[in-house]
C-alpha cells in the first residue's frame, strides 16, 4: 500500500485525513474478519474434541454393556 | 594546592544551572514527578510494579546529568539514540544500562518476554465458553484502537504516529511497545511512557464508566455457570498451537508476540513446573521490572518536552475511554442478542489489560449483586481482547511499515 506523505495546503490535508479513514476501515474490516475466522477454527476444533469425546464415550459404552446386561434380558430369551 | 571549583564536584546542580532554564525547570519537574511515582506506587494509587522502578529512574536520569567531555551534557544510564556500531559499542561499555537496553528493548525482546509471561497466567479455557461473543466483545473494546487513528491525524501526527499512539486504546503495554519501536522510533519512549501511566490508572477510572453505562440491576445479572465446559490441558494446548500457527501465517509481522503468548500458554498447560515458575517469576517479574525502569530512565527533559507529548496525552485518554466505551457497547450488544442473560459489564473486560479489567468487571458485579460470578466470562473477553489487540497492531504495521 503507498502512503501518503503529510504536506501543507488544505486539499492535501484533506486528502491525508480521508486516507487515515480508509486505513482505519480497512484496519477494521480485517481485524474482523481474522477474529471472526479464530473463533470459527475454535469452534470447529471444540465441536471437533466433543464429537470425538462423544463417540469415545459411546464406543465405552457399547463395549461395557454386554458384560452388564443381566443374562435374562439377553435378546432372543424370553422372560 | 589547587583551587577547588564546587560545581565541577557537584555536576548534577552545575549542569542545572548552566543548562537552558526550559530544561531545567523540566528536569525538577521531572524529578519531582518521579519521587511522586514510587509514592503513589508503593501507595498503590498507581501501579506499583511499573511505576516504582520507573519513578527512581525517571528522578535518577534527570538528577544525574554530568559533562561528558567539553560542554556535551548527558548521564552514564544509556543512549538510546546511539545506533553506529562504533559508537554502540562505546556506550555499551559506558552506559549500565546500555546492554539490557540494546539487546532486550529497542528490538522488543521485552514485550515478548511480557507476553510470554502473561501466556503462562493465562487459561484459555475461558476463551472456550463463548469463542464468538468474546471475539465481538473484543472487536468493540477495540473502538480507541480504530477511532483515535484518523482523530490523531486530523490533529497533526503522520499516520505512523497516528497509528502508535491510537495502539493505547489495546490497553496493552508491550503492544505499544512494540508497535510504536517499528512505526515510530522517534516518538516510541513518550508513546510508551503516556501507554504505562493511563494503564496503571485503568483500574480505578474504568469502575466510574461502568457505573456511568450500566444500570445496577444489569450489572447484577448472574451468568449460567453449567456454560462452562470441561476442557483437558492436552485440547487447550491443541488450541494454541493450532491459533498460533494460524495468526502467524495471516500476519507474520506480530509472529513474536502470537508466538510469545501462545508459547506461555503451551508451558503452562504442559505442566513443566519449572518452566512454568521461571516464566511466571524470574521473566514476567524481571522483564517488568526492567520494562519500568528503562521507561523512566529515557524519561529526559529533552524527550519530554517534545511538543507532541501533550497531544499524545489528549490522545492517549481518547483511545482509552473509547475502547471502554465501546467494549461496553459489545456488552450491551450481546445482552440485547442473547435474550437478555448476559452480563454487559463483561464488555470492559474486552479491553484486554489482562487480568485488571476482568477483575474490574467482576468487582464491579459483585458490588451489585454478591451472587454474581462474571469472572470466567470475563477473562475469556479479555483473552479475546489480547489476540484482537495482536491482530489490529499487525494489520497497521503491515499497512504502514
Amino acid at each position: 500500500m503507498e502512503l501518503r506523505t503529510r504536506s501543507t495546503g488544505e486539499d492535501s490535508e484533506l486528502e491525508y485525513f480521508l486516507g487515515s479513514v480508509k486505513i482505519m476501515l480497512i484496519a477494521t474490516a480485517l481485524s474482523a474478519f481474522i477474529s471472526m475466522l479464530v473463533a470459527w477454527v475454535i469452534t470447529l476444533l471444540f465441536a471437533f474434541i466433543r464429537g470425538r469425546r462423544a463417540a469415545v464415550a459411546t464406543s465405552g459404552d457399547a463395549e461395557a454393556k454386554p458384560a452388564s446386561r443381566p443374562a435374562g434380558n439377553e435378546p432372543g430369551k424370553a422372560g | 594546592m589547587h583551587e577547588i571549583d564546587l560545581l565541577f564536584i557537584f555536576q548534577g546542580i552545575a549542569t542545572l544551572v548552566a543548562s537552558d532554564p526550559l530544561i531545567a525547570a523540566a528536569r525538577i519537574v521531572l524529578i519531582l514527578m518521579g519521587i511522586a511515582f514510587v509514592y503513589l506506587g508503593a501507595k498503590g494509587t498507581l501501579e506499583p510494579l511499573i511505576m516504582i522502578p520507573m519513578g527512581i529512574g525517571m528522578s535518577s536520569v534527570n538528577a544525574g546529568v554530568l559533562y561528558l567531555g567539553g560542554s556535551t551534557m548527558g548521564t552514564i544510564f544509556l543512549n538510546p539514540m546511539a545506533s553506529e556500531p562504533t559508537q554502540l559499542m562505546d556506550v555499551l561499555q559506558i552506559n549500565f544500562l546500555q546492554p539490557i537496553y540494546t539487546f532486550t528493548f529497542s528490538n522488543g525482546l521485552i514485550a515478548c518476554l511480557v507476553f510470554m509471561g502473561i501466556g503462562v497466567i493465562t487459561d484459555i479455557g475461558y476463551m472456550l465458553i463463548a469463542p464468538f461473543r468474546s471475539m465481538f466483545i473484543a472487536l468493540w473494546a477495540e473502538l480507541g484502537t480504530l477511532l483515535t487513528f484518523p482523530i490523531a491525524v486530523a490533529m497533526g501526527l503522520t499516520y505512523k504516529e497516528a497509528a502508535s499512539i491510537a495502539m493505547v486504546g489495546s490497553a496493552d503495554g508491550p503492544m505499544v511497545l512494540y508497535t510504536s519501536l517499528i512505526l515510530a522510533k522517534d516518538l516510541f519512549v513518550p508513546i510508551t511512557i503516556v501507554a504505562y501511566l493511563y494503564l496503571s490508572l485503568t483500574y480505578a477510572g474504568y469502575p466510574y464508566l461502568i457505573r456511568i453505562m450500566i444500570p445496577k440491576h444489569l450489572r447484577g445479572i448472574k451468568m449460567d455457570p453449567k456454560q462452562i465446559p470441561n476442557v483437558s490441558s492436552a485440547e487447550k494446548m491443541t488450541f494454541a498451537v493450532i491459533i498460533n500457527t494460524l495468526l502467524c501465517l495471516l500476519l507474520p509481522v506480530a509472529a513474536p508476540l502470537f508466538m510469545s503468548f501462545f508459547l506461555g500458554i503451551i508451558i503452562r498447560e504442559s505442566g513443566v513446573k519449572p518452566f512454568v515458575d521461571f516464566i511466571s517469576g524470574p521473566v514476567l517479574y524481571g522483564a517488568t521490572f526492567f520494562l519500568g525502569l528503562l521507561l523512566g530512565v529515557l524519561c529526559e527533559a529533552a524527550t519530554i518536552l517534545n511538543p507532541k507529548v501533550l497531544l499524545l496525552l489528549v490522545l492517549g485518554i481518547t483511545a482509552l475511554l473509547l475502547s471502554g466505551i465501546g467494549g461496553i457497547i459489545g456488552g450491551y450488544i450481546v445482552y440485547w442478542t442473547s435474550g437478555r442473560s448476559f452480563n454487559p459489564v463483561i464488555g470492559i473486560a474486552g479491553v484486554s489489560c489482562i487480568p485488571t479489567t476482568a477483575k474490574v468487571a467482576q468487582k464491579e458485579a459483585r458490588e451489585a449483586s454478591k451472587f454474581a460470578v462474571i469472572l470466567p466470562w470475563a477473562m475469556g473477553a479479555s483473552i479475546c481482547g489480547v489476540i484482537t489487540s495482536a491482530i489490529i497492531a499487525a494489520v497497521y504495521v503491515t499497512l504502514l511499515r
